[in-house]
């Protein structure tokens, strides 16, 4: 499983509160990451992204819960057990390469990066995205990467507010998506060859890299004459050069040269 | 990092009711608290710098080793429209060669997000696609190092201050989605268009694979015959 097409996605669940808790909930304008942060169901580890150096990441695509107001949210029931069930948390998601932020804005400094309404998860059909991730990002091996993601609707202060009494288990708050392909073994190499000689790294062109290698596989005699020549061709252009730079030397060609 | 797809996104809302402006970055607001700016119609905000909303403390301006191709631009609501500059020149103008007096395309047109729904006057709720921009502009405007750029809004129809209560249809907004081409690709952009090849992604892989090639090529191929054969000089 050498081409692998992966996705991860990170939720944040209602805790059953009021939602006041300041341990379950993230504040608004902070930016916390989907990989190891202290919100929402994190990996176990609670680890960044190292790219191992067999491997070979391209990102495609990231998305995150749309809404932009805070007041469009929707409750059901009645006080004092008015359960929370749809919020909108006008949230950004940035991707982060060592120490690198991929999205800026016009004035060249940090930004936010791409909203849920540009680049929306889950995506329904009247909610086409606008934001596509092209070109892909690619993470190199030994390259961290990490993806972020700041609310700017606090949902502290609107509980607070005494919008609702509940927020149950089942009511998403803010999700994040994010597609990429992992290449890794043989392939990661292949990638990087790809990269190399500036080759879009794609799972087409990489099958296509394997299958011309595949073909040069067990060379016929003609093919190694072939690349005999080729290569003797090339110690004899070398030689001359040399001898035109001034570097030949009797040791290297014999007395008679 | 050299080629990115960056947006922007700008919505009249700020952090506190009686506030104009929010620079570098967007308000924190929660429920019971979503305040939006009103503006007056046919009055152009700048998106940027146009003391409306959220803004940057500068306009966009590219260094000597940067370019944009803005390739999509779409408003709410529908009333709004966008209009994009590049230093003095603006992009959509009328037949009669004046810059567009509506203030450019329209959310009607181009309706961020795309599927936004609107209450018609008669009360009925649609959804509006954009299906002539989707793909964004064709073709892309490019901005070249040392130009000013930036987008414009107008409404057709007064904009309320809404404190407070704002929802999200309340709420007018502009997106814009862009490439970034810095560093080196600037250099292979620069290239292209002396060419006069669109920039475009593709493009500017295909032109480095192209340097590539003839560099292998180039360490591949002999000499010319009167250089290897030519007799020692020193």
């Amino acid at each position: 499983m050498a081409i692998r097409k992966q996705i991860y996605t990170w939720e944040l669940h209602g805790d059953g509160g009021d939602g006041s808790s300041l341990v379950n909930y993230p504040r608004a304008g902070e930016s916390h990451s989907i990989l190891w942060g202290p919100y929402g169901n994190v990996q176990a580890g609670r680890q960044t992204g190292l790219i191992k150096e067999n491997e070979f990441v391209v990102i495609e695509k990231i998305a995150s819960t749309p809404g932009i107001s805070a007041n469009s949210f929707q409750i059901t029931g009645v006080a004092p057990n008015r359960q929370l069930t749809t919020w909108r948390p006008n949230m950004f998601i940035n991707l982060v390469i060592d120490t690198t932020n991929y999205y800026q804005d016009p004035q060249n400094v940090w930004a936010s990066g791409v909203s849920g309404t540009a680049s929306p998860y889950p995506q329904m059909t009247i909610d086409e995205p606008y934001y596509d991730l092209w070109p892909p990002v690619y993470v190199l091996p030994h390259q961290t990467v990490d993806i972020r993601y700041t609310l700017f609707n606090d949902i502290q202060l609107s509980a607070a507010a005494g919008s609702w009494d509940i927020i149950p288990q089942e009511t998403i708050m803010a999700a994040v998506y994010v597609e990429y392909t992992l290449y890794d073994g043989t392939d990661a190499m292949m990638a990087q060859k790809l990269l190399q000689v500036g080759i879009p790294v794609t799972v087409g062109t990489i099958e296509n890299y394997r299958r011309l290698l595949l073909e040069q596989k067990g060379l016929e005699t003609d093919t190694f004459q072939h690349y005999l020549k080729l290569m003797e061709s090339e110690r004899e252009r070398k030689k001359k050069e040399d001898k035109n730079q001034g570097v030949a030397r009797y040791t290297k060609y014999g007395d008679g040269e | 990092m050299s080629l990115r797809r960056q947006c922007y996104e700008w919505r009249n809302i700020v952090e506190s009711a009686g506030d104009t402006v929010f620079l570098n970055g967007y308000p924190v607001n929660w429920t019971g608290n979503v305040d939006t700016v009103g503006f007056a119609a046919n009055q152009p905000v700048d998106i940027f710098v146009g003391g409306i909303g959220n803004n940057i403390d500068i306009p966009g301006q590219l260094k000597a080793y940067q370019y944009v191709v803005i390739d999509a631009v779409a408003v709410y609501p529908p009333t709004l429209h966008a209009q994009i500059y590049v230093n003095t020149t603006k992009y959509f103008q009328d037949p009669d060669n004046v810059p567009s007096r509506n203030g450019g395309i329209s959310g009607f047109t181009a309706p961020f997000p795309q599927g936004a729904s609107f209450v018609t006057t008669a009360g009925s709720i649609v959804n509006i696609m954009n299906y002539d921009f989707k793909d964004g502009l064709k073709p892309a405007i490019i901005i070249q190092p040392g130009q000013n750029w930036g987008v414009e809004v107008t409404s057709s129809v007064a904009v309320p201050s809404i404190a407070n209560t704002a929802t999200g249809n309340q709420i007018n907004k502009c997106f814009v989605k862009y490439l970034l081409i810095d560093g080196a690709d600037a250099i292979v952009a620069r290239r292209l268009l002396d060419a006069g090849w669109p920039l475009s992604v593709e493009n500017v892989w295909k032109y480095k694979q192209d340097i590539i090639r003839s560099h292998l090529y180039a360490g591949l191929a002999p000499l010319p015959e009167e250089v290897s054969e030519a007799k020692r000089k020193v």
